[in-house]
């Protein structure tokens, strides 16, 4: 069982806060889905055998000519603050 | 007239005798969706008067319309798709409010082609859920019985043609999005090759699995919607340069093919009966058309939940890393720390299901971990890929029904997401291996709700399918309709 | 405090950016100076639905980059996230390379003061795209996005270097490699050059590496040895003091002079490295290889054995007019003007660069032109002026930026060379010094520098060194 240390940890990490109710369920939730994955040790598998998804003719690049975007203000517009034409994060009085 | 069933090959012809214009269509259309959608709750965003505006121009253009292939024809969008001017909020709290400042890819392509946005549809939030009960938009119901989900996590492009209130939409498929509910919903419905379609423009979930696909009433809608969203994009890596046949042609040719088709009774194990009795019918249907019957082997596939629920979660934790409330989307206003902006801001804005795919993607390529993890279920996803590959060998399309059961009661598996994960089992394996898969109906249970027939098919045999699936579709005939259209045309 | 018992281990981390028309990923223009978020895009603002698409010229300048520091390529290697949450990164991931980085492997042979030459390994460098900039106000920080996407390559370098010298001579060499091969335009005040240090110390002959304190910030060469020099004397002097050195990111504060702990980020970063979904491997054929090398620039010391070729230059000579790509312009811009080499090199070497370095300034900021000084050399081997005097121009030309010409007309400093003229100042001289001339018709011939020296002082220097010598001889000996 995932202890609710390492459920945190987790959280913190992934930027998540949980409420009580929620590391109770993740930690319960998480521990039945790792449980259920360990079937994949099973599995008799080679490091080099590694799915490449892409497929082979892809076009791996493009040329170098800039071309501004056409719509700025529409990147701009779904901002939750902005000031001087940047994002803004508002200050906020750290805890120690 | 009655308008909602109609496919694309009735509305052009349609036009083209000029029974009909677009801007009637539409607003046909857009009269089922506000009288019909409050049950279903599949639409999450319209805006009549652009969708009017665009269908008069369409009219001034109907002598032109042969150039058109998509001709004044209502789509509905998942609303995981970028669409410049429109919401795109992914069933998610975070992006509630947030308006698209370009469109897919799949879209304008769709829309330069004559086809008419009525609106975004609901979904499970960013992609991930079975049932559409994920997301924070309230859940879809299925047209066939409203207590009933229409499958996810593109339930509302499901519901909606299903319901008559689009001719065909859009949805995505990274573990079944597309074919489960288009199974759920008696709807034909096409996760394509990995690659063949553009994703740029689609929020994404997890890269490697993510593909864009149709969901429409016939095989050849599916493909005329294909042919002209399909092909390389330079906006994205992962798509391929390979051409785009002209899949309606080829059809319109009524060539009658034979084909083999793989079936692994192992993997078959524990379906619903009423589904295991249609999909044995429908392979009686494929027989009498001079197709083998094969016996395959996957014995990878017991594996594919685990792999996918690894490697899916992996690439979403990280591609939701954006959803933190600085450049866009929901910012928390209880922040007490500049730290708690972000955790905030993610933590209220994000839901249940999403949240703990995340914790699980972030723990599984944490330090100590990737190896054991990311990387095996990568390794494991090989053999999986490397199973269907020697079962074409042998076959030419590996079948099984899409879903192991058919539409489930609202709240029946929320409480469980590994048992709600269990919907999947034969659509995973297809994202793994990257392959294209088709699903179409192909009867009804004892309760009235449609069953889906799953082909499977080689890279980029997209062209096989529509035409393996077309012959079946003419050999069944006409699929019914849901309750709910009963009557209507 | 005993430095002496102690030697340091320096590792440096370059961050360069590539010299693009547009983004890594991106179409955006790569362009410094814009107002905040203009050039910007779905794909560098980390839009929901956004993909990256790799800039083939990066990748080219990268390889560039690897061939001009003897790096090995491979020919296939795979770009990584780098997830990390921070305003400035609106993925919350950055594009990298991780595990399998596209070169590795190389060095540089660096020129001491000493005179000798050390070679400082390269462990690998690799691709990666740079983040926007965070601007901390009292209000709030700003966020620009401006940066973000811009395609940069880290060199990282082996933990070769023992000092603070060492250091500053490896970061200038590399960053003259980079701007000669147009890979970088090197302007550290702008940001394209960034470099970081990782510094240690331990007693000398010890083998165990100390802990060692990551450096930031440090945005101009002329901090670099200042601000490594004062973390070995920190570092050595906490451990002197029997402290632990705690494993910490610093950076220099140039107003205090001082290193200091730089706002807390975060305890051990755990990235979750994998590799990007998004893009294709990394594949650079043989073919591309090839044509990249053949479209090389030309690099600092082949520009070195070519300068000392084509002006006659030694080894050292060739070596510091080959230090800078706008140094070597400069010299070659002379040199055009002047056509005299070994006077081109002299007077760029002792007269300018003495000065230039004297003023804290570079060669970017000379008061005097090329053609201006090219123009000096001529008046010189014209005989317009003599060298000495044009010595006293050259001081004036710095000053002030004027033309040798109009300071010389201001200052009536042409030289004489007129026969006549100065014949009657020879006269005027000997006339005046009748003993001396005695002397000299009695056989002290050595009496010859005293009239030289007393014509030269009667025209203020202006004489014509050799004809005045010659004069002097010719009036004596009549």
């Amino acid at each position: 069982m995932l202890s609710r240390e390492e459920v945190l940890k987790i959280a913190k990490l992934a930027r998540l806060t949980l409420t009580e109710d929620e590391i109770a369920f993740y930690q319960k939730q998480l521990t039945r889905v790792l449980g259920h994955i360990q079937d994949l040790n099973q599995v008799q598998t080679s490091k080099e055998a590694f799915v490449q998804h892409v497929p082979n003719d892809a076009e791996s690049f493009r040329e170098d000519r800039a071309a501004p975007f056409a719509n700025p203000e529409g990147l701009m517009r779904n901002a939750p603050a902005v000031e001087n034409d940047s994002f803004l994060l508002p200050t906020i009085v750290e805890h120690s | 007239m009655e308008f909602g069933t109609q496919t694309i090959q009735e509305l052009l012809a349609g036009y083209r005798a000029k029974n009909f214009k677009p801007t009637e269509v539409v607003e046909r259309y857009l009269k089922n969706i506000s009288e019909r959608d409050e049950k279903l709750n599949s639409f999450l965003q319209v805006r009549p008067e652009e969708t009017l505006k665009r269908a008069r121009t369409l009219d001034a253009q109907i002598d032109n319309m042969s150039t058109l292939p998509l001709f004044g024809i209502p789509l509905a969008v998942k609303d995981n798709f970028l669409v410049n001017g429109w919401q795109a909020t992914a069933g998610s709290k975070v992006l509630s409010g947030y308006i698209s400042p370009y469109t897919a890819t799949s879209v304008e392509r769709l829309e330069a082609m004559g086809a008419v946005v009525v609106g975004k549809v609901n979904c499970d939030e960013f992609a991930m859920g079975s049932s559409n009960e994920n997301s924070a938009f309230g859940p879809v119901r299925n047209p066939w019985d409203l207590e009933r989900v229409p499958g996810g996590s593109s339930g509302g492009s499901s519901a909606a043609v299903a319901a008559g209130l689009a001719t065909v939409s859009l949805g995505t498929d990274t573990g079944g999005s597309i074919r489960q509910p288009a199974s759920l919903c008696g709807l034909v419905g096409l996760k394509p090759t990995y690659g063949r379609v553009s994703r740029y423009g689609i929020v994404s979930y997890a890269s490697s699995l993510d593909q864009v696909g149709p969901f429409s009433r016939t095989v050849w809608d599916s493909a005329r919607v294909m042919e002209v969203m399909s092909g390389f994009d330079p906006r994205d890596a992962t798509s391929s340069k390979r051409s785009v046949p002209k899949f309606t042609e080829e059809l319109n040719t009524n060539s009658k093919r034979t084909f083999k088709l793989g079936v692994s009774r192992a993997w078959l194990e524990g379906v619903d009966s009423d589904v295991a009795k249609s999909f044995d019918s429908a392979l009686e249907v494929f027989k009498k058309m001079g197709c083998e019957i094969v016996e395959i082997d996957l014995p990878h596939t017991k594996y594919a939940l685990s792999t996918y629920y690894l490697i899916a979660p992996s690439e979403a934790s990280s591609n939701l890393a954006r959803y933190d409330g600085v450049h866009y989307g929901y910012r928390t206003q209880s922040a007490k720390s500049s730290e708690e902006l972000y955790s905030r801001s993610r933590g209220e804005g994000i839901g249940r299901e999403v949240k703990l795919r995340i914790m699980l993607g972030t723990y599984a390529l944490s330090a100590g971990y990737y190896d054991a993890f990311y990387l095996k279920a990568n390794q494991v996803r090989r053999k999986i890929q490397e199973d269907f590959e020697k079962a074409f060998t042998q076959c030419d399309f590996v079948v099984s029904p899409t879903s192991p059961s058919t539409a489930f009661k609202l709240g029946e598996k929320t409480d469980d997401p590994l048992k709600m994960y269990l919907s999947d089992i034969f659509t995973l394996p297809v994202n793994l291996a990257g392959l294209p898969g088709l699903s179409m109906p192909c009867g009804l249970d004892s309760r009235n709700l449609p069953i889906g027939f799953q082909l499977i098919g080689k890279p980029f045999g997209e062209a096989e399918l529509f035409l393996a699936s077309h012959q079946y579709e003419q050999a069944r005939g006409q699929f019914a309709l849901p309750s709910m259209l009963k009557g209507k045309g | 405090m005993s430095l002496e018992k102690y030697e340091s281990v320096i590792g440096l981390e370059v961050h360069a950016q590539l010299m693009t028309q547009s983004k890594m990923f991106c179409r955006c223009p790569n362009q410094f100076g814009s107002s905040p978020n203009t050039n910007v895009c779905p794909v560098c603002t980390g839009q929901p639905g956004s993909l990256p698409v790799i800039n083939k010229k990066a990748i080219e300048l990268g390889v560039r980059a690897a061939v001009a520091l003897s790096c090995e390529i491979h020919p296939e290697s795979v770009f990584a996230r780098k997830n990390y949450f921070y305003p400035d990164l609106p993925k919350g991931y950055q594009i990298s390379q991780y595990e399998r980085p596209y070169s590795t492997q190389g060095h540089i042979v660096v020129r001491l003061k000493s005179g000798d030459e050390k070679r400082i390994g390269i462990t690998r460098i690799h691709f990666e795209e740079d983040a926007g900039k965070s601007n901390h106000e009292s209000y709030g920080t700003l966020v620009n996005l401006n940066r973000a996407g811009v395609p940069l390559i880290e060199i990282v370098s082996e933990p070769d270097m023992r000092n603070a010298h060492e250091a500053g001579q490896y970061l200038r060499a590399l960053h003259s490699i980079l701007r000669y091969a147009d890979i970088c335009d090197g302007n550290m005040e702008e940001g394209n050059f960034r470099c970081d240090a990782n510094i240690s110390v331990r007693l000398r002959g010890t083998e165990k590496f100390g802990t060692k304190v990551e450096l930031k910030n440090i945005n101009s060469f002329k901090f670099v040895e200042k601000a490594i020099e004062y973390e070995i004397q920190r570092q050595v002097f906490a451990i002197e003091n029997g402290e632990k050195i705690i494993q910490q990111t610093r950076s220099w504060n140039s107003g205090k002079n001082v290193t200091e702990v730089m706002r807390e980020k975060e305890q051990a970063h755990d990235y979750r490295y994998f590799p990007e979904p998004d893009l294709p491997k990394l594949m650079i054929s043989s073919k591309w290889f090839e044509q990249i090398k053949k479209e090389m620039p030309e690099l600092p010391k082949e520009a070195c054995e070519r300068f000392k070729k084509a002006f006659e230059l030694s080894d050292y000579d060739a070596s510091v007019l080959t230090s800078s790509k706008e140094l070597a312009k400069y010299f070659e811009a002379v040199v055009a003007h002047c056509k005299n080499g070994k006077a081109s090199a002299n007077w760029v070497m002792n007269e300018l660069l003495g000065r230039l370095n004297a003023a804290g300034r570079e060669i970017g900021d000379t008061p005097v032109s090329e053609t201006q000084l090219a123009a000096l050399i001529k008046k010189i081997d014209s005989g317009e002026i003599s060298g000495k005097i044009a010595k006293t121009v050259f001081e004036e030309m710095f000053a002030t930026s004027k033309d040798a010409s109009s300071i010389i007309k201001d200052k009536g400093l042409v030289q004489i060379s007129d026969p006549a003229a100065l014949e009657s100042v020879v006269r005027k001289i000997i006339e005046g010094n009748p003993s001396q001339f005695a002397e000299y018709k009695a056989g002290k011939v050595k009496l010859l520098g005293f009239f030289v020296g007393q014509a030269m002082k009667e025209t203020k220097g202006q004489a014509n060194p050799a004809l005045l010598n010659e004069l002097v001889k010719k009036l004596l000996d009549s």
